[in-house]
């Protein structure tokens, strides 16, 4: 028994392909923990595992995926042996997700009203005259103004930032343990994703709800979640508060990130950003040894050999010493 | 749901051949319904003294009987006012029929796939090899003449129509994000294929329902042609038609005028179906 909300041991996704015999492995033994009330940003690539872990999360990664763990609990109810029904009610229940494009995430033919009353409805055990009301409510501290004019809205008439404001109304309203944010913002326009993340930030204090805010920015990462976690390749590569992992990075990878960032390393004028050369290789095309060393500027030849363990949450045999100013 | 026929309505206005299916078709539904007000006589009462009457505008015919009169007497302009109803109500419960088995049919093929899917296409597969009319009669022939079995009959003729459509739709709409979420958000099978997915699917299926209709009144009266049909003292277009066969050179109003009746109620639910497929299909809006 453990405190924490969410407990992953040794997580590995595997797909089963037509074309290959072999499954395709596509998260390698990650592990991590999440407490009551936390806010963790898990950074990384396209393609190293950050969505499929999320959706494993809520059980539904289809036939062709196998999941397996030592561990995968919320709030020490192992997650991996739930049949669907019960399933049917921890999705949206108990853990709720949001998406990265909130037009497409709402259906275009219902109401928000619908939307909404239905998903209280599903998991909680009230009248439809109650659902409405608390559907008002929550319209109201997600920052909708006006509420009863926009619960006859269709999504089409709504703008971006607001139909991500009424998925967040949807998520939260059954008082979900964890909620999944994945890439929140990324269709938003600059402005609107800050009042999104403060929103969820707000949302997440105030109703003691953990978050995973899953995200290709690390300026959003730095500003809005104590724990940051990056990911490449299906790996975890380094794990820690955000504050010293912004400062001082020991993964090549996390460095290559950060100091890709404008602004983040002092260079010449007129000089191209800084960059990791090259893309995450494919999922049957992993490297032996650390999968990121066929990319990293200091790699030696004991990293192209064997399994690379994490120690001091990062997952790297030279650690890096620099700072990143 | 309201929009969205709202929206209909503002681009059915603009097709003129939509909008005089639209028409006809009220006239049709208006005439079908207050029959016993407009006909002039009983469709079955026979006037034995005014066999084969011509309307009453081509020489020989006789006042009070403005189409004339049928083989045994009996007024026609009543039979073919009192057929309206049943063709027309024959027409509803083909599509009703077919369009609540096709689509149930459809949805479960789309969603699920894999082996169910298999089974209910190749079933599909099997109706329409057939011509629709053959299949049609091999069905009341099994099951008897009669109107409601002829009804039976076109309805499971139809139903592959509907079933193609909607697992089309389906197979598409399934993979949305927005069915995704709401699966996310907890919902079920049988919501995520009813409540979420279905309302998306709409278009299609709102324009192949008006079209059936049309199919099914003329098949029906096909049958009633063949003499499968509606029986024989009931006032149906088809079966109207085909007793009136033997007179077609001596009474031709006999024959026209049923037959008219056919054209112009097909005709209409024809240029409906093609108006609302021109309406709802984005494809064709962009071309005009």
């Amino acid at each position: 028994m453990s405190n924490n909300l969410l407990e992953i041991k040794d997580l590995n996704i595997f797909f089963k392909s037509d074309k290959n015999p072999d499954p395709i492995h596509a998260v390698r033994d990650l592990s991590f923990s999440l407490k009551q009330g936390e806010m963790l940003g898990v950074v990384g690539e396209s393609g190293s595992g950050k969505s499929i872990t999320n959706l494993a999360l809520m059980g539904i990664l289809g036939d062709s995926a196998i999941v397996r763990a030592e561990q995968c609990s919320l709030n020490n109810r192992e997650l991996l042996n739930l049949k669907e029904h019960e399933w049917q009610k921890v999705r949206g229940g108990e853990i709720s997700m949001i998406f990265q494009d909130p037009m497409t995430a709402l259906n275009p033919f219902l109401t928000v009203e619908y939307q909404i009353v239905e998903t209280i409805l599903a998991h909680l055990n009230i009248s439809k005259g109650e659902a409405k009301n608390k559907a008002i409510e929550l319209l109201l501290q997600v920052g909708i103004t006006s509420p009863k004019d926009r619960l006859k809205s269709y999504p089409f008439e709504l703008s971006g930032g607001m139909a991500q404001r009424v998925m967040i109304a949807m998520a939260i309203s059954t008082s979900p343990k964890l909620l999944i944010a994945d890439e929140p913002t990324t269709a938003l326009d600059v402005t609107i994703q800050k009042q999104i993340l403060t929103l969820i930030k707000s949302l997440q204090e105030k109703n003691n709800m953990s978050v995973i805010l899953v995200t290709h920015d690390l300026g959003v990462v730095s500003e809005f979640s104590e724990r940051v976690q990056v990911m490449y390749a299906g790996e975890l590569v380094e794990t820690g508060r955000t504050s010293e992992i912004i400062k001082n990075p020991k993964h090549p990878y996390t460095f290559g990130l950060l100091s890709s960032r404008p602004g983040a390393v002092t260079r010449p004028a007129k000089t191209p950003l800084a960059s990791i050369p090259g893309i995450v290789p494919a999922f049957h095309q992993r490297p032996a040894g650390c999968q990121f060393n066929p990319r990293c500027i200091h790699v030696l030849e004991d990293c192209k050999l064997g399994k690379i363990p994490i120690e001091h949450f990062v997952r790297c045999l030279h650690p890096m010493k620099e700072t990143i100013v | 749901m309201k929009i969205f026929f709202s929206e209909l309505y503002f681009e059915l206005k603009k097709n003129r051949g939509a909008m005089t299916g639209v028409i006809i078709i009220i006239l049709s539904l208006v005439i079908a319904i207050f029959a016993p007000l407009l006909a002039p006589h009983n469709p079955t009462e026979i006037f034995s003294d005014s066999l084969r009457l011509p309307p009453v505008f081509v020489s020989g015919g006789k006042p009070g009987f403005f189409f004339g009169t049928d083989d045994i007497g009996r007024d026609l302009l009543s039979r073919l006012i009192y057929g309206s109803r049943i063709s027309l109500s024959v027409g509803f419960s083909v599509v009703v029929l077919s369009l609540i088995t096709g689509t149930f049919l459809g949805v479960m093929a789309g969603f699920y796939g894999g082996l169910l899917d298999r089974i209910i296409m190749r079933l599909t597969d099997l109706i329409m090899s057939l011509p629709s009319i053959l299949f049609a009669i091999v069905i009341v022939a099994v099951l008897g003449p009669g109107i409601t079995n002829s009804i039976v009959a076109v309805s499971i003729v139809a139903v592959p129509n509907f079933i193609r459509i909607i697992r089309a739709q389906v197979m598409v709409e399934k993979n949305r994000q927005y069915v995704f979420a709401a699966k996310l958000f907890g919902a079920g099978n049988f919501r995520l294929m009813f409540v979420e997915i279905l309302p998306n699917c709409i278009a299609p299926l709102i324009v192949q329902a008006s079209l059936g209709f049309s199919d099914g009144i003329l098949n029906v009266a096909a049958l009633g042609f063949l003499g499968l049909g509606a029986q024989a003292p009931m006032s149906e277009w088809g079966t109207m038609l085909s007793d009136a066969r033997s007179y077609i050179e001596s009474s031709p109003w006999m024959v026209t005028l049923p037959g008219i009746c056919i054209l112009v109620t097909v005709l209409s639910f024809n240029l409906l179906g093609d108006g609302l497929r021109d309406a709802l299909d984005p494809r064709l809006k962009k071309q005009n």
